[in-house]
């Protein structure tokens, strides 16, 4: 297994212009690269020169890599970018509006607090330590139910979290009851809500936790 | 399956839906292009600095199986809960990265040597110019 400890050393070592270190790293990453794009291009060929770009990006930004994030993650978010890029040229992708020229009317806003989005704007490096402290705690809860062999709680959170999915929705997939659903959800986000204070994060900038019906 | 969620539409700009569920959202986008302005909205959030759980816990991996994992996964070496896991959070989530790392596993069982070593060296040569310079 690639350690993130190893990954640190193979940077160094190319960002010291080994070659031997950069053909290491290709042989290690090329071949998930790839399957990510040709998933959606479908094409041998084109799917190629993303990832040939892709790593081409990658020694363009070495400088500004920061050596904490997992570089595993970092490779992939250059080669989608490099794929939404190529897609948007294809005309598959739709280029989507810069937020101010959006509707003034979907301007967004802190719901409940009357607060435009521009009063909590924040700089890159305290969202970051933000989204630090949230994902150590997730990752913590997620690692006890792992532990405790709660499955189920785990898929219910990551469909009604990262997919999004209706309470019903869930219920029906997982087999469960609407109101089971329910009761994971509000425990998930008293949860959450609860580490956030711990971490001093502002709540404002967690507005799904607050002003979900489940959160009240 | 439910409609284009939030979540959905979030994780579309960060290219990060798996392949099907990427052309739902594209098919979604011509028949409603008023969903353009709710990407752009995502974006505002994003630009005001407000998170979204589901793209943290995405974007940080925090429930994906490590590629160990995965291999041991196809050799059907894993638990029942564990294989069952992964597979509803490759399938059913859709994750996109490790769809691409089970891929990138079976392939390596079916590739011939000759085809990805041609492949790897058209990439080393194409990129290792730049290595010298930018370091």
């Amino acid at each position: 297994m690639t350690t993130p400890d190893a990954d640190s050393l193979l940077i160094e070592r190319i960002r010291r212009g080994e070659s031997d270190a950069w053909n290491d790293l290709i042989e290690r990453y090329e071949g998930r690269l790839l399957a990510f794009v040709e998933s959606r291009l479908g094409r041998r060929g084109p799917s190629e020169d993303i990832v040939q770009e892709s790593f081409l990006g990658f020694l363009n930004s070495l400088p500004n890599y920061d050596g904490r994030r997992p570089l595993e993650g970092y490779l992939f978010s250059i080669c989608a970018y490099k794929l939404t890029d190529h897609l948007r040229r294809e005309g598959r992708r739709p280029a989507v509006p810069l937020a101010s020229s959006a509707d003034s009317s979907e301007t967004w806003e802190i719901a409940g607090s009357a607060r435009q989005a521009s009063s909590i704007a924040r700089s890159g490096e305290r969202k970051s330590l933000e989204e630090k402290a949230i994902a150590e705690a997730l990752g913590d809860q997620i690692a006890r139910w792992r532990e405790r062999g709660d499955w189920t709680k785990l898929k219910c959170s990551e469909l009604l979290f990262v997919r999004g999915w209706a309470n019903k929705d869930v219920a029906d997939s997982l087999g469960l009851s609407e109101q089971q659903v329910a009761n994971y959800k509000f425990d998930f986000i008293a949860r959450l809500r609860t580490l956030i204070t711990r971490s001093e994060v502002s709540a404002d900038v967690f507005p799904e936790l607050y002003d979900s019906e489940e959160a009240k | 399956m439910p409609r284009v969620t939030q979540s959905d539409l979030q994780a579309y700009l960060d290219e990060a839906l798996a392949p099907e569920q990427m052309a739902a959202v594209e098919a979604e986008l011509r028949k409603k292009p008023e969903l353009l302005k709710q990407l752009a909205a995502i974006n505002a959030r994003r630009d005001a600095g407000v998170h979204s759980v589901g793209e943290i816990w995405r974007r940080q991996r925090l429930s994906c199986p490590t590629r160990d994992q995965l291999g041991s996964h196809l050799l059907g070496a894993l638990s029942a809960e564990q294989a069952d896991y992964i597979q509803f959070h490759v399938e059913t989530i859709g994750c996109r990265l490790c769809q691409a790392n089970i891929e990138d596993l079976r392939r390596q069982q079916e590739e011939t040597a000759e085809t990805v070593k041609t492949r790897r060296t058209k990439y080393f040569q194409s990129t290792a110019g730049h290595l010298r310079k930018k370091s």
